[in-house]
């Protein structure tokens, strides 16, 4: 403990008027700091001691520092296989030689999937969808947390949702395919083949691209003929319906993915496609997937037909007209009004086997006088998926508002497009 | 009353004679700064051409009303702005072309306050006073321990040694910071007002100390102040500034002139000489 | 009167590096698929000296190519945010800075986003692309930040938040133009995502990489510990103790900078860990800039490993975004040391 009295003669002497006695003080401090001579030498930035940052000294040292970690990590990991060439090998017992082939997916990649494919992971509901539909669901190993379409799906063991599944559930499963479209990110995607998996990537824009998809897929998980036999029928219905709504011009419709903020759909989706094939036309012209839209546009369209899709199904579609007509601007729109909503079901959001059904309803709706629905109480939406190819004038009746009791044919045709 | 106030410096050396006079710390020779206000319209400000000497042991109080220039002076002198002309020299070395951690080494200037953003000990505070000594990356050695606990010892905060700095009062925080400064072994200790926030205890305190200090560590203590009578009483000598001007230099008797303080200060003054050869300002009747 | 000594910075950092292996163990354990402590020491072990027949297949690819990667970039994404962290807390005198006050990742983003218009589908081009986007922005921010030659605190805390809100809305008006498809990758990369493979093949020499520019990133910021510690009292006196004040601000900015575009370039912008865990360390540690920048760096990489594991496996198999698991996790361990503090 120093002493704060006067007479220590130390303290007034070690005032630097002396220089040499400075150095001297200085080069102990530096031994101190010399324990970390090396780190510090390395990242000396000084005032006048620039030179020394550009000094050779410096740059030798990084750049040993820098060879040395290369050289020590290198040739042990760099050699390291991490890709899996017959992860199923293990699952199977099979020999270690697997064939496959090089199938181009949707997009563009041209991806290795072995000749007999026995375990499939589906990355998305309508992916499940059709699996089950080309009834090789004994192969499907696992899907996603969100796939409940057939209820059956439900009970797979599950790799976590369609956005962001967990990698490691995935190779617990040991797949030999894994299906997956445009709701996983790139980048799992992309993981996910850096891992070894062969991940077939299915992305249709338009009806008949889901038709070829589900052809495709039938192909590579060994059902070729099923999946013939299955896009047949639904090509067939797709036909008939084409032909009973021959000539009839396309309802406008604006169809709405979400209400607040108002969302629709654009032309390159494949749901435009689908609105075709049902007798339907989208009002909003846009090169976006998902377009916001501003009411303004649409009072100034006045599309003749109003398409919601609700969360859950429903018979008909009173609930919906009273709610619209209780909102502020909608209950202004002619489509309002009149109660000319049409509602379709989740199947018709995915472009999976069960679309033609939901097409085939949705049809329905914008054109009742062609299937010679009167306007009666009372409506079903149902839309089984193992319909036979003619619809019954008896079900999927839609209930039109007591206003209109006769809805003439005719329509006034208004200016579409933006 | 005189209305004629000289214009050059008065500069009377008290230690004329002396047989050994002591070291001449700081020369300050014909320094001059000028600089304008951002409103172009208001006049620029000049400040010199200012000399004066400061030895050992000293303790110069710069006096003067508001805009006189104290400050800018007090900056100069701490290198903190370059003077238009002159040279101001301490140890031999000019100021301005001083490397910082030399200039750092020579010159402490004392803050008035201390904002701390994050909470520091005392005498983690005290400690950085010694980071002019050493590399840059440093640790401090058992000698910068040393020190900081001599300058902490040497305000009489040793008590406050393991205080939290956001925690004290004014005077100790005042203390504290001057220990910092001392802790940087100078050999100028410079103060821009320090007695501003202190009652008068503090203040006779506070110059105390500084007397105190000059006196055994060999300063020179320059203080910028308003404290007319404190000054007399503990300075060697006082600079007395005006509109930038530095009219007297001398010891407190021969620069409290009743007519020039009238005349800087622009208030009613006596001075009065006491017996102890040191002289008292007086209000003379304000109420007039 | 105890000044900081090396033994016990060294002494610091051992103890919390003991904590992060532990914890970097007990990651290695959890997960999907099940394997157990002694099959990942022997995989680790058979793969450290390259007999690689002897691991099969399926450890080889989960512990290599799918924890063991996750991990290591935890580490170094925790970090560098936490340094870059420390450094702006220092650098704009504001103990609510974060790495991305100054608007460094929006820019990264925003380079990403362009790259994914532009170059979809090139390998690397948005790491690539998200660093430059960094490295502009901290080059605009800069121009605009300076007052009378050098950097002023305050002008440069309010062109960050400047260009941060600017850089943001073009990223808006970006997003609502893109299709479908890259919107949904954009939202994983706003909210951070330790799941991103390595451009490159050989993912040794990638983290290698990047260990090599968070060293000297990070090392430079060391340098500067003293000085930051000065600054920290006041920068007028800290210039008058010698430190070239305008010279260490400038290191301090360019380094966090680099470091913050090298975490976000790599998994996107992981929020409050830069922010917290310097103040954690200063509660647990003192706030001497030499041993907190060094207890940051651990500090950040034992907190980031510590949320990812908790994303991985609270919700198994659906995946939490690590960015939300920082929030819910950080926050509480904040209140709860702000009460235990002593003062």
């Amino acid at each position: 403990m120093i002493s704060p009295k006067r007479e220590t003669p130390l303290r007034v002497e070690s005032q630097n008027t002396d220089p040499n006695q400075s150095k001297l003080t200085l080069s102990a401090r530096e031994s101190v700091a010399s324990r970390l001579a090396v780190f510090a030498r390395l990242f000396y930035f000084g005032g006048t001691e620039l030179q020394l940052f550009l000094s050779k000294r410096w740059f030798a040292v990084a750049a040993m520092a820098v060879c040395g970690a290369a050289s020590v990590s290198a040739p042990a990991l760099a050699s390291a296989p991490t890709q899996i060439r017959q992860q199923s090998a293990l699952a199977n017992g099979a020999s270690s030689a697997r064939a496959t082939k090089l199938v181009t997916d949707d997009s563009g990649s041209s991806v290795a999937i072995p000749v007999a494919v026995q375990r499939i992971v589906t990355l998305a509901p309508n992916l499940t969808e059709t699996v089950y539909a080309l009834g090789i669901e004994d192969k499907l190993a696992a899907d996603t947390t969100y796939c409940d379409t057939p209820l059956a799906a439900k009970a797979k063991p599950h790799v976590g949702g369609p956005a962001n599944p967990s990698l490691e559930a995935i190779v617990a499963t040991h797949p030999d395919l894994v299906l997956a479209t445009t709701m996983t990110s790139r980048e799992t995607i992309d993981a996910l083949r850096k891992l070894g998996l062969a991940v077939y990537f299915a992305d249709p824009h338009t009806v008949r691209g889901m038709l070829d998809t589900t052809q495709k897929i039938a192909d590579i998980t060994g059902a070729p003929e099923k999946g013939a036999e299955l896009v047949a029928s639904l090509q067939a219905r797709l036909d008939a319906l084409r032909a009973r709504l021959d000539e009839r011009p396309l309802q406008h419709v604006l169809f709405v993915v979400w209400e607040d903020p108002l969302i629709s759909i654009g032309q390159n989706t494949f749901i435009a496609d689908a609105l075709r094939w049902a007798g339907g036309e989208s009002v909003i012209v846009a090169s976006q997937d998902w377009p916001q839209v501003s009411m303004e546009e649409v009072l100034r369209i006045e599309p003749e037909y109003i398409i919601l899709t609700p969360d859950h199904a429903e018979t008909d579609n009173s609930h919906e007209i009273d709610e619209l007509r209780a909102r502020p601007v909608w209950r202004e729109l002619k489509a309002v009004k009149l109660g000319r909503i049409a509602l379709a079901d989740e199947e018709f959001i995915r472009p999976s086997p069960g679309l033609v059904g939901s097409i085939e309803s949705l049809a329905r709706q914008l054109h009742p006088e062609v299937f010679g629905v009167p306007a009666t109480a009372g409506a079903s939406l149902t839309a089984p998926v193992r319909e036979p190819a003619t619809p019954k004038a008896t079900s999927g009746a839609i209930r039109l508002a007591a206003i209109h009791a006769g809805l003439k044919p005719t329509q006034e045709h208004a200016s579409c497009g933006l | 009353m005189n209305a004629d106030v000289r214009h050059e410096p008065v500069v009377s050396d008290p230690y004329a004679g002396f047989v050994q006079p002591p070291q001449v710390r700081l020369k300050v020779e014909q320094v001059s700064y000028a600089y304008s206000a951002t409103d172009r319209t208001a006049p620029k400000f000049t400040l010199g051409p200012v000399s004066f000497e400061g030895h050992q042991r000293e303790l110069v109080a710069i006096l003067g009303p508001n805009a006189s220039g104290k400050s800018t002076l007090l900056k100069l002198l701490a290198g903190l702005i370059k003077p238009l002309s002159g040279r101001i020299e301490v140890d031999g070395e000019e100021v301005s072309s001083m490397e910082l951690r030399t200039r750092a080494q020579r010159i402490a200037l004392v803050a008035q306050e201390s904002e701390m953003l994050f909470p520091l000990r005392v005498w983690e505070y005290v400690l950085q006073g010694r980071y002019p000594y050493g590399r840059r990356l440093r640790f401090e050695s058992a000698e910068d321990c040393l020190m900081a606990g001599n300058a902490l010892a040497q305000v009489g905060a040793e008590a406050l040694r393991d205080r939290w700095m956001d925690q004290l009062s004014g005077g100790e925080k005042q203390r504290v910071i001057l220990a910092r400064a001392m802790a940087q072994q100078p050999s100028l200790l410079l103060l821009d007002e320090p007695t501003q926030h202190l009652d008068i205890g503090g203040k006779v305190e506070l110059l105390r100390r500084l007397r105190k200090l000059a006196d055994e560590n060999r300063y020179t203590v320059i203080v910028v102040t308003h404290e007319l009578n404190l000054a007399a009483e503990f300075s060697d000598r006082i600079a007395l500034l005006h509109k930038g001007k530095c009219l007297r230099i001398g010891s407190p008797d021969e620069v409290y002139q009743p007519e020039i303080l009238e005349e800087v200060f622009e208030a009613p003054l006596e001075v009065e000489m006491r017996s102890t050869g040191r002289p008292r300002v007086l209000l003379r009747g304000a109420r007039e | 009167m105890r000044p900081l000594t090396p033994k016990r910075i060294l002494g610091v950092c051992a103890a919390l590096a003991a904590v992060l292996f532990i914890e970097c163990v007990v990651s290695l354990r959890l997960g999907a698929y099940p394997i157990s402590i002694v099959d990942i020491v022997k995989t680790l072990f058979h793969g450290a000296i390259g007999h690689w027949d002897e691991v099969p297949d399926e450890y080889k690819s989960v512990i290599f190519g799918i924890r063991l990667p996750r991990i290591a970039l935890g580490i170094l994404v925790g970090s560098t945010l936490a340094t870059a962290g420390a450094g702006f807390q220092a650098l704009l005198r504001n103990p609510l800075a974060d790495p991305y006050v100054l608007g460094v990742s929006s820019g990264a983003a925003l380079g990403a986003i362009v790259s994914l218009i532009v170059a979809p589908h090139t390998v690397g081009a948005i790491q690539l692309a998200a660093f430059i986007g960094a490295a502009a922005t901290v080059g605009v921010v800069y121009l605009l930040g300076r007052r009378g030659g050098q950097l002023d605190t305050a002008t440069l805390l309010l062109a960050g938040i400047v260009a941060a809100s600017f850089l943001s809305a073009v990223i808006m008006f970006l997003m609502t133009t893109l299709s479908g498809r890259d919107l949904r990758g954009m939202a994983f990369w706003l909210m951070g995502d330790l799941q991103t493979p390595p451009p490159i093949q050989n993912v040794p020499a990638w983290f290698a990489f990047l260990f090599t520019i968070f060293v000297f990133a990070a090392g430079a910021i060391y340098t500067t510990a003293s000085d930051l510690n000065l600054i920290l009292t006041g920068e007028q006196e800290a210039r008058h103790l010698g430190v070239n004040v305008s010279r260490v601000k400038l290191v301090v900015y360019v380094a966090a900078s680099v470091l913050t575009g090298l975490a976000v370039s790599v998994s996107g912008a992981i929020g409050y860990v830069g922010l917290l865990v310097p103040h954690a360390m200063r509660f647990l540690f003192g706030n001497d800039y030499r041993l907190l920048i060094p207890t940051s760096i651990i500090g950040g990489a034992i907190a980031i490993v510590l949320a990812d594991t908790l994303a991985r496996t609270i919700a198994a198999p659906t995946e939490l975004p690590v960015g939300a698991m920082t929030a819910l996790a950080g926050a509480p361990v904040f209140i709860y040391l702000m009460r235990r503090r002593v003062r």
